[in-house]
């Protein structure tokens, strides 16, 4: 399962918008909501109004408007808040925040900070539940679809509904990555879960 | 990168060699020298603004002027797309199986598993050559047929039988459908099928598949988004002239 988590950026230009958007389409579950470019009335209010995970500003917003923001997601329970820094940013800036990026590193740095600062809050790691091996349930209905049986045949020898056959084979398909029958036949010849045999009696 | 017509085909071809099937298919061939797109199209007597409009859609996922392709005659766009189908059912679907009959041939152990891929791709290859073969029956002749109708006023008695004899949506269920087969032979081939006795080869594959797979996508493309909404605009073009009831 992919954990969502939502992200406001405040940035006024296109360019590093583009590069933070970028960054954010590498990692799993960030969903980019809103982007201002601090100049908004009521940013704050606006942002909270998104109820972001993840903030990300840009420290060289208008200073006053900048310690207003903080000063107002600091009492929002939960909000990372991480200030995009570069050589100018002053010291008084960028310790307001409990986590920098810093925009003249590399793509691979970023990647690892942003990974670093979402923690375990985020991406539950995506190879860990959903390309697991079939269950055995998956394998027996694997194996009937192969013989050629319909979902209702299916549900009807296994007394499952329709609905579960159907939720099971998008699984199957998902794990798999193989989204036809004729795919999934090879596919259960290869893995010898059924014999060519019992394809054909299946057939006549 | 936006393709102009004043660019020297040369220059694009290194810029996107993957256009080169697409330019074969309007009866131009290597040797290109310093020649522009516009010259090398009035030389060949090719539409330019069509040839331009192809390969920048074909260029550039972003890049599709429907409005622009929907103003070019459905003869022109048909016959882009039989040159197409022809060049899948005549060179490139006889090549990808070559290599595949001959990934078989090569195994040294697990032939039955190979077999079942080779076996797939066969069957994948007559649903292709099904599908190319109904809409150059129906579809094609049919559009051709409206665009004649239309400028003539003229509506025969078969094309009277042909309206509303196809369902649009059956057409792009199997579109669909080839999409999924082909996805699935690529996972069979990289997830699936025991390691290969010759690595190149099973590269190869996989790379003239998914060039294959683009190639298609951007053909279903423009059928779908481009013939399709023009067959129906004739459609009712047709009904609004008063020619047909």
């Amino acid at each position: 399962m992919i954990v969502h988590l939502t992200v406001v950026l405040v940035e006024s230009t296109y360019l590093i918008r583009a590069g933070i958007e970028n960054l954010l389409s590498e990692l799993p579950g960030m969903v980019l909501q809103s982007v201002f470019d601090g100049t908004e009335k009521n940013l704050s209010q606006k942002i909270i109004d998104c109820k972001p995970d993840l903030v990300i500003v840009n420290c060289s917003i208008n200073q006053q408007i900048l310690v207003s923001l903080v000063n107002s997601l600091n009492t929002e329970n939960g909000v990372i808040q991480i200030g995009l820094t570069n050589e100018n940013t002053p010291l008084n800036i960028s310790s307001r925040f409990s986590h920098i990026l810093n925009s003249n590193e590399g793509k691979f740095e970023l990647l690892e900070a942003l990974r670093k600062i979402i923690g375990k809050r985020g991406i539950k790691n995506e190879t860990e539940n959903d390309q697991k091996n079939l269950t055995a349930r998956e394998l027996t209905i694997l194996k009937k679809v192969s013989l050629g049986l319909t979902n209702q045949q299916i549900a009807d020898k296994l007394f499952l509904s329709i609905h579960t056959v159907m939720t099971h084979r998008k699984n199957i398909t998902k794990k798999l990555g193989i989204k036809t029958v004729s795919g999934l036949i090879v596919y259960a010849l290869m893995n010898k879960l059924v014999e060519m045999g019992e394809i054909e009696r299946s057939r006549k | 990168m936006l393709i102009r017509k004043e660019m020297k085909l040369a220059d694009v071809i290194h810029h996107d060699h993957m256009l080169v099937p697409v330019i074969n298919r309007f009866g131009i061939h290597f040797g290109f020298g310093d020649r522009s797109i516009e010259e090398i199209c009035t030389e060949k007597q090719v539409n330019i603004g069509f040839f331009i409009t192809i390969i920048n859609a074909f260029h550039d996922k972003q890049y599709f002027p429907k409005q622009h392709l929907q103003s070019f005659p459905a003869s022109m766009l048909v016959d882009y797309l039989l040159k197409t189908h022809q060049y899948y059912i005549d060179d490139k679907i006889p090549e990808i199986e070559g290599l595949i009959q001959k990934m078989t041939t090569n195994a040294k152990s697990n032939e039955e598993s190979y077999l079942l891929a080779q076996n797939f791709f066969t069957e994948y290859k007559n649903e292709l050559i099904t599908h190319t073969e109904r809409e150059e029956k129906r579809i094609y002749p049919y559009a051709v047929a409206l665009e004649e109708a239309i400028k003539t006023g003229l509506v025969s008695d078969v094309l009277l039988q042909q309206l509303n004899s196809y369902s649009i949506i059956e057409y792009e269920a199997e579109h669909e459908n080839i999409e999924e087969k082909l996805f699935d032979l690529k996972n069979i081939i990289i997830k699936y099928l025991p390691a290969p006795s010759d690595d190149q080869l099973s590269f190869h594959i996989l790379d003239e598949l998914f060039m294959f797979e683009k190639d298609l996508n951007e053909h279903a493309r423009i059928e779908n988004l481009i013939l399709i909404p023009k067959v129906e605009a004739m459609e009712l073009e047709l009904k609004k002239q008063g020619t047909i009831k």
